[in-house]
């Protein structure tokens, strides 16, 4: 963003040729940075295409209507429509969407409150053996969800928790856990010692100091983990279609439903309703990405790096 | 002492340790912070021991009885284990599994490096190729499998279009149904590690290169003297994560293939065993395998980090 375009740099007096008596080697110096802007520019856009044009070819095909368009690998080939989403929400997408959303909030929900009381003790507060107990939330982050699946299975089919929201709200905390208090650790660390002594001294508890001086701070890191969570738990494949694999009445989730969307011969994907129901879930993940950019990208660096 | 001239003393009566009784701010006081600190933790270490931990346990207890039709039959020992050991279908799925994630960690890290690198630089429009960095990432495993399916499929077969490649079948021999699977991995999660690196590069200052510079170290030099080291716990955590996720990699094999041409990963061949033909005792030995594997080399991961990881989050500054 910083750098000179290869117009304002010959602007700069001291790299103007006009100023220093046309030196060729100055031109030479200047030739060669515009090459270099370009050069990074050409590389910049690989990037992009890499990681949008899928994405454009996926937008392209919900949109065409027929058969014969559909199958087109031509990305501008019609006729276009909103049919494969007209469709999409006759198989009660909606109601996929509302379980996801469900819980998915939930999820974010109860790994905030949590999350951020075990973080900021972690952070701040005097507990015995921080080392012991930083090492077995990493371990829990290794954890493969797939170890849980068969007792889980049990357990949840004894207690009536298969097909219930509860039944992947509970696992999807216990899994995001880790990870949500590794960002807010960190962000809880950078808040200076001194605001919650200052609070103490003017005769707050230490959970006052914590809930309406601390806290309120860190609503910054709070928010990035929570997008980062509900990323994650709106992502969720493998326990949402171990423990709640039909009944969009229910609480299949919206992976599961694109997931196992058939068309009506076997081996054949209807691929016009699974593009368009794609699309109707990421546009909105997209859009949160777009917008809190600078934030999940500091969470998610929190959580990940140290620093 | 009828309680009439006592004030009740919420201080006092928590009374843990919070510093001298008699003191007007003890009084004050509430819980102390050794009392809230215990109190904060426990419900994370409840919920994760409650959900995490203890059904490891339980799965090891299941794995050692014998089921016919979901029912135990009694103690088998390490029986479901043999079963597992000596079933082809385990040493296939194992095999997927460790081809997956060697050629997907490492594709996935090398993109990754370049991207971050390219992105360290400072030019115009760097906050958009964030942005669009990001969105490999949002996108739901499932839709990029889906997507990614019907690329490489054999009609529309736009890959094949594109590549003037006529009926070739992807996704319909072994080989290259891997080769397909690894490709939609590496284009969601090179991002993400791209990410990762470049938050560990822009923590290496700037004066590091210049004296490099200044010494006479070319690019290249530079690199493997300067941000190899200077970002080794960046690319530690980087790979720590990636590998264990691609460990227990799920959704990508199960959508484009549905396992088959050997695209098996060991997370699939569990679940096959506890929903589909449910065998849970033979389920359970396979998952236990599984966790025993994925922890073992995230601990060899950790090791590696050494305790760096971890104190440095306490210091935290």
């Amino acid at each position: 963003m910083t750098a000179p375009t290869p117009v304002e740099s010959t602007r700069d007096p001291e790299l103007d040729p006009e100023l220093h008596g046309g030196s060729s080697d100055l031109r030479r110096l200047n030739r060669r940075r515009a090459a270099q802007v370009w050069g990074k520019t050409a590389l910049l856009s690989v990037i992009m295409v890499w990681c949008l044009f899928p994405f454009v070819w996926l937008i392209s095909t919900s949109l065409k209507q027929g058969d014969r368009a559909l199958n087109s690998p031509n990305l501008f080939e019609g006729p276009f429509g909103l049919g494969n989403y007209r469709a999409v929400f006759e198989q009660s997408f909606h109601l996929n969407l509302r379980n996801s959303l469900m819980i998915a909030g939930v999820t974010t929900i109860l790994c905030v409150i949590v999350g951020s009381l075990c973080a900021y003790a972690i952070a701040r507060l005097p507990i015995k053996r921080k080392i012991l107990l930083l090492s077995s939330v990493l371990a829990v982050s290794l954890f493969p969800p797939v170890a849980l699946v068969p007792p889980l299975y049990e357990l949840w089919r004894t207690l009536g928790l298969l097909n219930t929201w509860e039944g992947l709200y509970i696992p999807y905390t216990a899994f995001t856990l880790p990870l949500t208090i590794f960002i807010l650790t960190t962000f809880f660390a950078a808040i200076p010692k001194d605001l919650a002594e200052a609070a103490k001294i003017d005769g707050a508890t230490p959970f006052q100091a914590f809930y309406k001086i601390i806290f309120p701070l860190a609503a910054p890191g709070v928010f990035a983990a929570a997008i980062i969570i509900f990323v994650l738990s709106w992502n969720e494949f493998l326990l949402a279609s171990t423990f709640a694999p039909r009944n969009p009445e229910i609480a299949q989730t919206v992976p599961v439903a694109i997931a196992g969307f058939t068309g009506a011969v076997e081996f054949q994907r209807p691929i016009g309703t699974i593009t368009a129901a794609c699309v109707v879930v990421t546009i909105p993940m997209i859009i949160v990405a777009l917008i809190f950019q600078r934030r999940i990208v500091s969470g998610l660096t929190a959580g990940g790096v140290k620093g | 002492m009828t309680g009439t001239s006592v004030a009740p003393d919420p201080g006092t009566r928590s009374g843990a340790g919070g510093g001298g009784r008699g003191s007007p701010r003890a009084v004050r006081q509430g819980l102390s912070e050794k009392a809230l600190g215990r109190i904060f933790i426990s419900p994370s270490i409840a919920l994760m021991s409650l959900v995490a931990l203890f059904p490891v346990i339980w799965a090891f207890v299941l794995s050692l009885y014998v089921y016919t039709r979901r029912q135990p039959e009694g103690f088998g020992g390490f029986d479901n284990y043999v079963t597992a050991l000596t079933n082809p279908r385990f040493w296939d799925s194992l095999q997927f599994t460790f081809v997956f994630t060697l050629s997907s960690v490492t594709l996935e890290f090398v993109i990754g490096m370049g991207f971050a690198l390219l992105m360290n630089q400072a030019f115009r429009g760097r906050g958009v190729t964030r942005a669009a960095i990001l969105i490999p990432w949002v996108i739901p495993t499932v839709v990029a499998a889906q997507m990614w399916f019907f690329m490489f499929n054999v009609t529309p077969g736009f890959i094949n279009t594109i590549f003037g490649l006529g009926n070739f079948n992807w996704l319909g021999q072994s080989g290259t149904a891997a080769f397909a699977i690894i490709f939609a991995d590496v284009w969601k999660t090179a991002p993400f590690v791209a990410l990762l690196l470049l938050a560990g590069l822009q923590t290496i200052p700037n004066d590091v290169y210049e004296s490099g510079k200044v010494d006479g170290a070319g690019p290249a030099a530079r690199f493997f003297h300067i941000t190899l080291p200077l970002l080794k716990p960046a690319i530690l955590v980087a790979l720590l994560f990636r590998t264990v996720d691609a460990l227990r990699v799920y959704d990508l094999p199960q959508v484009m293939t549905r396992g088959a041409f050997d695209t098996e990963s060991l997370s699939m061949l569990v679940q096959q065993y506890v929903v589909r033909t449910p065998n849970p005792g033979l389920g359970a030995a396979l998952s236990t395998i599984t966790f025993v594997l994925i922890l073992g080399i995230g601990i060899i991961f950790v090791r590696l980090l050494g305790r760096d990881l971890v104190i440095g989050r306490e210091e935290g500054k």
